[in-house]
């Protein structure tokens, strides 16, 4: 089973108060803990919202507004995605995570195919899959 | 460079959901939309994920660490999916965002990943070392 854990954070309140310099080794400690372990897929972290937008979709076209994102409480700064055996290690590896600077860890199921079988048409479902075949060969996968 | 296109969408807008689209139109319009990202060499990862209802939320104090289930009621937006993409600029991930199928109520956080060489000089040598060495055990995974 695949977990995306989003790490969510108050970007004003880190940047007034930014976390230790520490946390550097913490994090490489814990992501080679997860590469040991043959857990980790995937991790990364974002760049602040001053550098990205955010794209609506409420009128006739899309609007694009650029960042800082100053309104929101909470953003996501980063992420991991584990493939576990179950909900359960997924979770024993989120309590391990290292923040501690009021950070919000969320832990998410990644859905797969068989998550949209009688929701989805079935060659919609085989079109996906075969598109992800292909993205795999492309990028090296 | 690499961009991530976060999709915040409120739950009640799920497909399957009271407020959400009909599930035929939305996989065949994402189906499209994913092929076009492919065909132009820049789809990185793309995924799904499910309900709040299922999921979790961490946190940490002095105590230790603190699971709460969800769903996450009191949000009014939940990240629903996202895409990965390689692409030349912030323009290029922007009008990406821009062509996805999505409809009003659901937003395209669009986010930059930033590469390691980036954090040379901030973080310490040997932490990105052995981080480019993680790198390369998680690509050797796949």
């Amino acid at each position: 089973m695949r977990f995306m854990l989003l790490l969510k954070y108050d970007e004003a309140a880190q940047m007034a108060n930014p976390p230790d310099p520490a946390i550097f080794e913490e994090m490489g400690r814990f992501n080679t803990e997860m590469v040991d372990a043959g857990v980790l897929l995937a991790g990364e972290g974002l760049m602040p919202s001053a550098q990205g937008a955010v794209v609506a979709f409420d009128g006739e076209e899309p609007t694009v507004s650029d960042g800082p994102f100053t309104e929101a409480k909470e953003l996501v700064g980063g992420f991991w995605i584990l493939e576990v055996e179950s909900l359960e290690e997924a979770l024993s590896w989120a309590r391990r995570a290292p923040f501690r600077n009021g950070e919000r860890l969320e832990v998410r199921r990644v859905t797969e195919a068989a998550d949209f079988e009688g929701i989805a048409p079935q060659e919609v479902l085989d079109a996906e899959e075969e598109l992800r075949a292909r993205q795999a060969q492309q990028h090296g996968g | 460079m690499r961009y991530m296109l976060i999709m915040q969408a409120p739950e009640s807008m799920r497909v399957g959901e009271p407020d959400g689209p009909p599930a035929d139109e939305v996989f065949e319009a994402m189906g499209r939309y994913n092929e076009a990202l492919l065909e132009a060499g820049v789809l990185l990862a793309a995924e799904g994920l499910a309900p709040s209802a299922e999921g979790f939320v961490v946190t940490r104090d002095d105590e230790g660490a603190t699971v709460t289930d969800g769903p996450f009621a009191e949000a009014k937006e939940v990240v629903a999916g996202f895409w990965i993409l390689e692409v030349a600029s912030r323009e290029e991930a922007v009008q990406w965002a821009k062509r996805c199928p999505i409809g009003p109520g659901v937003r395209l956080e669009v986010r930059r990943i930033p590469e390691m060489a980036e954090f040379e000089g901030v973080a310490p040598a040997e932490v990105l070392d052995a981080e480019a060495t993680l790198r390369q055990r998680i690509a050797e995974r796949a």
